[in-house]
């Protein structure tokens, strides 16, 4: 198998797995870091240390932080939670079609519940223009929310231009960071964001933990999702997983510490698979701007080639397809559509994506498969 | 939890498709919709398929279906392709449901095959 799926998750980092497992067998951080006493007081310490990193990765203030589940519960926190709180003062709210499932499915409920939302169109590379999103802006509208990379094509969003847009407006700004957090730097103070949204998994954490930075300024508030127990001053109760949280708090340390490292590493193997694949006739990128593009995910089309096929074509290379295709639902990618590609072309593409332990050989490896594999269905296509 | 889309005959046929191709010299229909292009030829001699190639563009049941069927009716009378069922294919495969429509299109193809075989056999006689 070459796992070439960073953008769905990262491998864990072998340095989480130990931080991980030696929290779950340490009887000091078994507790419940509610409790008061001294196993509690150890756990709710090991739980604070590990937020200080989460926090000093997007430098924020760890009391600005509430965790969950993953980025999905964030967006969700984030947007239900900041539209009824602010419900009151103004019901419209601004977003892109290219958006993670996790935003467009928050965003077309809150439309069932009586928002009002502008769905923004980006251009040809994928990107969402400042001045769309400022003449989108009404006298009530609440929040916009765009995301930092894009999963699919790895197009990376001018965050700061679009938060220096918004600074002096009264509208909250939030950023669904899954694909960016821990791979390019982010510093919500001065790229002005309200609200972010952080998966560990998405950077050689543990599955299952996440959090919502919510920025601490008037008027930006959320309401809670759900009720009981009181943690996290009542924004997000349940009671915290110790474990995951210290695991979190490793992936967040380690991600800043080899951002650099990481990022030259991504830019090499980007580079390596684009020299691969340059001259296949009919392949062409998706969502490649110059300058706005982050290099561990690679987003590709081929011409004549059918989306599903390719991928079992190209097994035991794990990557993902352009289309939302399962047994059920073989529908182009919405994203790839949203750039203006053909429903064929879409449907024939595949995200590779790579990272901290990919290697050079599995990225030749994942050139010369996908070589085979596309002359072959060309092969058993019949001429139009 | 086995959310593998494909039977282990799907991955079987797939990984195989001897059958594809397209035959110089015999008889050739196609047929598309629902997202698939199918091409059959065929070469009958006595009533009998010869040879029996397809081209497909398509997902993976689509193909395996393909394969599936040249390697069931090669050699057998072409009075026989009006045996075939799209629906027992669909359970022999573990086709999902949805994909029902991708086999009606070979269904057909099969069903024009046969037709240009049965008029080719009749002219050849005639």
């Amino acid at each position: 198998m070459i796992y070439l799926d960073y953008a769905a998750t990262t491998p864990t980092d072998p340095a989480v797995i130990d931080a991980v497992s030696d929290a779950m067998s340490d009887p000091l951080l078994m507790a419940n870091p509610s409790a008061v006493h001294m196993a509690g007081r150890s756990s709710a310490a090991a739980t604070d240390e590990a937020i200080g990193e989460v926090a000093a990765l997007i430098r924020c203030d760890p009391r600005e932080l509430i965790l969950t589940s993953g980025a999905t519960e964030a967006n969700n926190l984030a947007l239900i939670g900041a539209a009824r709180y602010r419900a009151d003062r103004g019901r419209h709210l601004v977003t892109s079609r290219t958006e993670h499932k996790a935003v467009v499915e928050v965003f077309e409920r809150l439309e069932a519940e009586g928002f009002d939302v502008t769905w923004l169109d980006p251009d040809s590379d994928g990107l969402i223009s400042t001045d769309d999103v400022l003449a989108a802006l009404r006298d009530d509208t609440q929040l916009v929310s765009i995301m930092h990379i894009n999963n699919e094509t790895g197009v990376v969003q001018d965050i700061a231009a679009l938060g220096a847009a918004l600074k002096e407006r009264d509208v909250l700004f939030h950023v669904d960071a899954a694909q960016s957090a821990g791979k390019l730097e982010i510093d919500v103070k001065r790229l002005s964001i309200d609200l972010l949204s952080v998966s560990a998994h998405k950077f050689y954490g543990p599955k299952g933990i996440g959090a919502l930075f919510v920025a601490n300024r008037p008027g930006c508030h959320i309401e809670p999702l759900m009720v009981g127990g009181g943690q996290q001053r009542g924004q997000r109760p349940g009671t915290l997983p110790v474990p995951l949280i210290v695991g979190f708090g490793t992936a967040a340390k380690l991600a800043r510490e080899r951002m650099l490292k990481d990022h030259a590493h991504a830019e090499r193997l980007h580079d390596r698979l684009l020299d691969g694949i340059a001259n296949l006739p009919g392949v062409v990128l998706n969502g490649h701007p110059d300058g706005a593009h982050y290099p561990g995910i690679v987003n590709f089309s081929a011409d004549g080639v059918e989306g599903e096929s390719l991928l079992l074509a190209l097994e035991p290379l794990c990557v993902a397809t352009g289309s939302a295709c399962n047994s059920k639902n073989a529908e182009p990618s919405y994203v790839l559509r949203a750039l203006g590609l053909s429903d064929a072309l879409a449907q024939s593409a595949i995200r590779v994506s790579f990272g901290r332990f990919t290697t050079d050989v599995e990225i030749d490896t994942a050139v010369t498969s996908y070589r085979a594999a596309i002359e072959r269905l060309r092969r058993l296509a019949p001429a139009a | 939890m086995n959310n593998d889309p494909y039977s282990a005959e799907v991955r079987r046929l797939f990984s195989t498709l001897l059958h594809a191709g397209a035959l110089d010299g015999g008889v050739r229909v196609q047929r598309s919709g629902n997202d698939v292009v199918i091409e059959l030829s065929a070469i009958a001699v006595d009533s009998r398929l010869d040879a029996l190639r397809f081209k497909a563009y398509g997902c993976p049941h689509t193909l395996a279906s393909c394969e599936a069927v040249c390697e069931a009716f090669e050699g057998q009378p072409t009075a026989k392709l009006l045996d075939f069922s799209s629906e027992s294919l669909r359970e022999r495969l573990a086709i999902p449901v949805e994909k029902t429509g991708r086999l009606l299109v070979l269904e057909d193809a099969i069903s024009a095959l046969s037709e240009v075989l049965d008029a080719d056999s009749h002219g050849s006689s005639s």
